[in-house]
């Protein structure tokens, strides 16, 4: 018990990775024509979709993440690299809560201020 | 350049306007013609091996794509000198790389109609795109021409070309390649 209270509890710091060696990503901004749709519903239609044609190792490798949903504009996150992948497998959502959409990529960029400006999303 | 079917006009236009997008529409019968022109939309008449020889010969000046279903078809496209071979190969591969250097001869322009891919199963899928993996390797070896289409018959199954030409790199096409392709058809 006395051995217990002496020891030290020592922090541990968390690591902050240098922003040269952080992986490199892109942005995108989507265009959703046709239907209003929410946040939630594209979310489930965009991974659905994604997912049988990609695959779990394929979209792993892609790593898409919705960063913003406004307005049927969304801003998508993915792998430098892996754009096009992401563009390509956008033909392939064709419904979303069973209505027919219209997926188009308005803009690619490495940054998300230039897509928000671009979208005038504030 | 896209490639659709006949379908309402009123919709498809507003569509097209959209994506700022020139249509060439597959059309089979000259009233269907006059409707596109009408539109100023491009027709393209739809032939096959069935197709009497005497309306071929009516179609002469005109553009004529050929749906090759199975290699019949695809060497019916080389005998007539098509402009556009859709769909070459489906579950089953009917393309080769001696088909490949005639069309590239011929100036065919080979098709993939999106929406054909679309109705696929999970499992007709994957056989469709192996089988076009191959035959744009087959076309980036003897320069024929490759785009992909939407084929759509529904407005809202036409997808923008950016979407077309990141399909046709995932394909195997390289980046200016595929943006160049699709630029040239139209003219």
């Amino acid at each position: 018990m006395l051995l217990l209270i002496f020891m030290k509890i020592e922090k541990v710091k968390k690591t902050i990775t240098p922003l040269s060696k952080r992986e490199r990503k892109r942005y995108i901004l989507l265009e959703v024509l046709n239907v209003d749709v929410n946040e939630k519903d594209f979310y489930f239609g965009f991974w659905i979709d994604l997912l049988s044609f990609f695959g779990s190792k394929g979209l792993a490798e892609i790593n898409p993440r919705i960063v913003l949903f406004k307005g049927n504009k969304a801003i998508i996150k993915c792998k430098r690299g892996k754009e096009l992948d992401l563009i390509a497998g956008t033909a392939f959502i064709e419904k979303i809560r069973n209505k027919k959409v219209i997926i188009n990529p308005v803009l690619t960029s490495g940054t998300i201020k230039t897509l928000k400006e671009y979208a005038k999303i504030d | 350049m896209d490639v659709v079917y006949a379908q309402p006009l009123k919709e498809l236009l507003a569509v097209s306007a959209y994506f700022k997008e020139d249509l060439i529409v597959l059309v089979s019968t000259s009233a269907q013609e006059k409707v596109a022109k009408d539109a100023k939309l491009t027709p393209c008449f739809v032939v096959s091996t069935s197709t009497p020889s005497s309306d071929l010969q009516k179609l002469s000046k005109k553009k004529k794509a050929v749906v090759g279903s199975d290699l019949k078809e695809n060497e019916f496209a080389v005998k007539i000198r098509a402009d556009f071979l859709l769909q070459p190969s489906n579950t089953k591969q009917n393309f080769d790389l001696g088909l490949a250097k005639k069309l590239s001869d011929n100036n065919t322009v080979v098709v993939l109609m999106f929406e054909e891919l679309m109705k696929t199963n999970s499992f007709e899928r994957h056989q469709y795109w192996k089988n076009y993996i191959e035959v744009v390797r087959y076309c980036k070896m003897k320069g024929t021409k490759f785009v992909v289409a939407s084929g759509a018959k529904d407005p809202l199954h036409l997808r923008p070309r950016k979407v077309r030409e990141a399909l046709a790199v995932l394909l195997g096409l390289s980046d200016g390649l595929s943006k160049k392709y699709l630029e040239e058809v139209i003219k």
